[in-house]
C-alpha cells in the first residue's frame, strides 16, 4: 500500500506543475490587458505599468522552471 | 452676370444670400430700407472653437470656459482621482487638438478594501506556521508555495490598481467619455456630446460618502446610450456644475450657429 504522504506529495507536485503551467498564461493576459488598456488611455504612468506587467510574466515563468527543478 | 435682385422691400430679413455685405450699387440707396440690421454671411463651413468669431462671441464662450477652469481647479498630482486639464494624459478617441477638461476615476477610498487585503496578504505567511499541515511537505514545495502566495498577491492589488486607474471619465470641451474595463477581456467605451446630454443628477448617500465627499452622477442624453453612470467620483457637485457651464458654452455656440 502506498504512503499516504507520498500520495500528498504526488498531488502537489501535480498542483503545483499545473498551476505554475496555468499561471505563466494568465500572466501573459495581464501583459495584453495593460497594453490594450495603455492604448486606450493613456498616462504618465503607463510606461511603469507595462514594466511591472512583463516583470510579472517574467517571474511567473521563473516560477515553473523552479517548480520543475524542485519538484521532480 | 446678371446681378441678383437687390430691391429690399422684396425680400425677406433674413435671406442672407442677396443681402450684401459690400457697398451697394449706384441704383440702391446707401443706407439700408430695411428695418432690420444687414446679418453677415454666416458660412455653412463647420468650425469647431472658432478663432474667427467676432470679439463678442469670443468673449462670451471665453466667459463660460473661465467659470470651468475656476471650477476644476487645478492638478494635484497626476495619480489624483480628480485630475482637471491633465498635462500627459490622452485617449484613443480624442481629436486632435482636442481640449481635456477633466479626468475623474473612482475616490481614493473606494481602493482602501484591497490595499488593506493586500497588506493582510503580505503578512498572512508569517502566521502560516501556526496552522500547518497535517504532513511533511518537501522544502522545495514550501519555497513554491511561498513565492505562488506573493505572486499572487502582487497581482491582486495589480488588478485592482489597473481597474482604478484606467476606469476613467472624461470631460472634453465638446464630449465626455466614460471608460470601463471590467475584466481581463471585457472592455467598454461609452461616448455623448455635451450638447446632446439633457440632464445631470448626483447623489451621495451614506456617512463615509458625505463626510468625503464623494457619490454618484448620472448623466441623462439624448444619444444612443441614453444615461451614463459614474460611480463614487469625488466632488460629484462639482462636476454636475462643470457639466452644466459647458452644457450652456454649447448652447451659446448652437445659438451663434457654430457647429461642432
Amino acid at each position: 500500500m502506498p504512503d499516504i504522504n507520498s500520495i500528498f506529495t504526488l498531488l502537489f507536485r501535480i498542483f503545483f506543475l499545473l498551476g505554475s503551467v496555468f499561471y505563466v498564461v494568465f500572466a501573459v493576459v495581464v501583459v495584453r490587458q495593460v497594453a490594450m488598456m495603455s492604448k486606450n488611455v493613456y498616462d504618465k504612468f503607463n510606461s511603469i505599468l507595462i514594466i511591472f506587467s512583463y516583470l510579472h510574466l517574467a517571474f511567473s515563468i521563473f516560477l515553473v522552471l523552479l517548480t520543475f527543478i524542485l519538484t521532480i | 452676370m446678371a446681378p441678383r435682385t437687390t430691391d429690399l422691400d422684396t425680400i425677406a430679413p433674413d435671406d442672407i444670400d442677396v443681402i450684401s455685405t459690400k457697398p451697394p450699387s449706384h441704383s440702391i440707396s446707401p443706407k439700408p430700407i430695411s428695418p432690420l440690421p444687414p446679418r453677415p454671411i454666416v458660412k455653412p463651413k463647420k468650425i469647431k472653437k472658432s478663432k474667427t468669431a467676432s470679439p463678442r462671441t469670443s468673449s462670451e464662450d471665453l466667459k463660460y470656459r473661465q467659470k470651468v477652469y475656476e471650477l476644476v481647479g487645478k492638478a494635484k498630482h497626476p495619480l489624483a482621482s480628480f485630475l482637471p486639464r491633465p498635462k500627459f494624459f490622452t485617449f484613443q478617441q480624442r481629436d486632435d487638438n482636442e481640449e481635456i477638461i477633466l479626468v475623474l476615476r473612482r475616490h481614493w477610498f473606494t481602493n482602501l478594501h484591497w490595499i488593506l487585503l493586500s497588506l493582510i496578504m503580505v503578512i498572512a505567511p508569517l502566521f502560516f506556521t501556526y496552522f500547518s499541515i497535517p504532513f511533511p511537505l518537501p522544502t522545495g514545495y514550501k519555497i513554491i508555495a511561498f513565492l505562488f502566495w506573493y505572486l499572487f498577491t502582487f497581482v491582486y492589488a495589480f488588478e485592482n490598481f489597473l481597474s482604478w486607474y484606467f476606469n476613467v471619465f472624461i470631460l472634453t470641451e465638446e464630449r465626455v467619455f466614460d471608460i470601463d474595463f471590467y475584466n481581463l477581456l471585457v472592455k467598454e467605451v461609452t461616448e455623448a456630446k455635451i450638447s446632446m446630454i439633457q440632464d445631470v443628477t448626483y447623489n451621495v448617500i451614506g456617512f463615509l460618502p458625505t463626510i468625503l465627499n464623494y457619490g454618484n452622477l448620472n448623466i441623462q442624453t439624448a444619444s444612443e446610450v441614453p444615461m451614463i453612470h459614474i460611480d463614487r467620483i469625488p466632488n460629484p457637485e462639482v462636476v454636475a456644475k462643470i457639466l452644466q457651464q459647458m452644457r450652456l458654452e454649447e448652447e451659446q455656440e448652437a445659438l451663434e450657429g457654430r457647429v461642432s
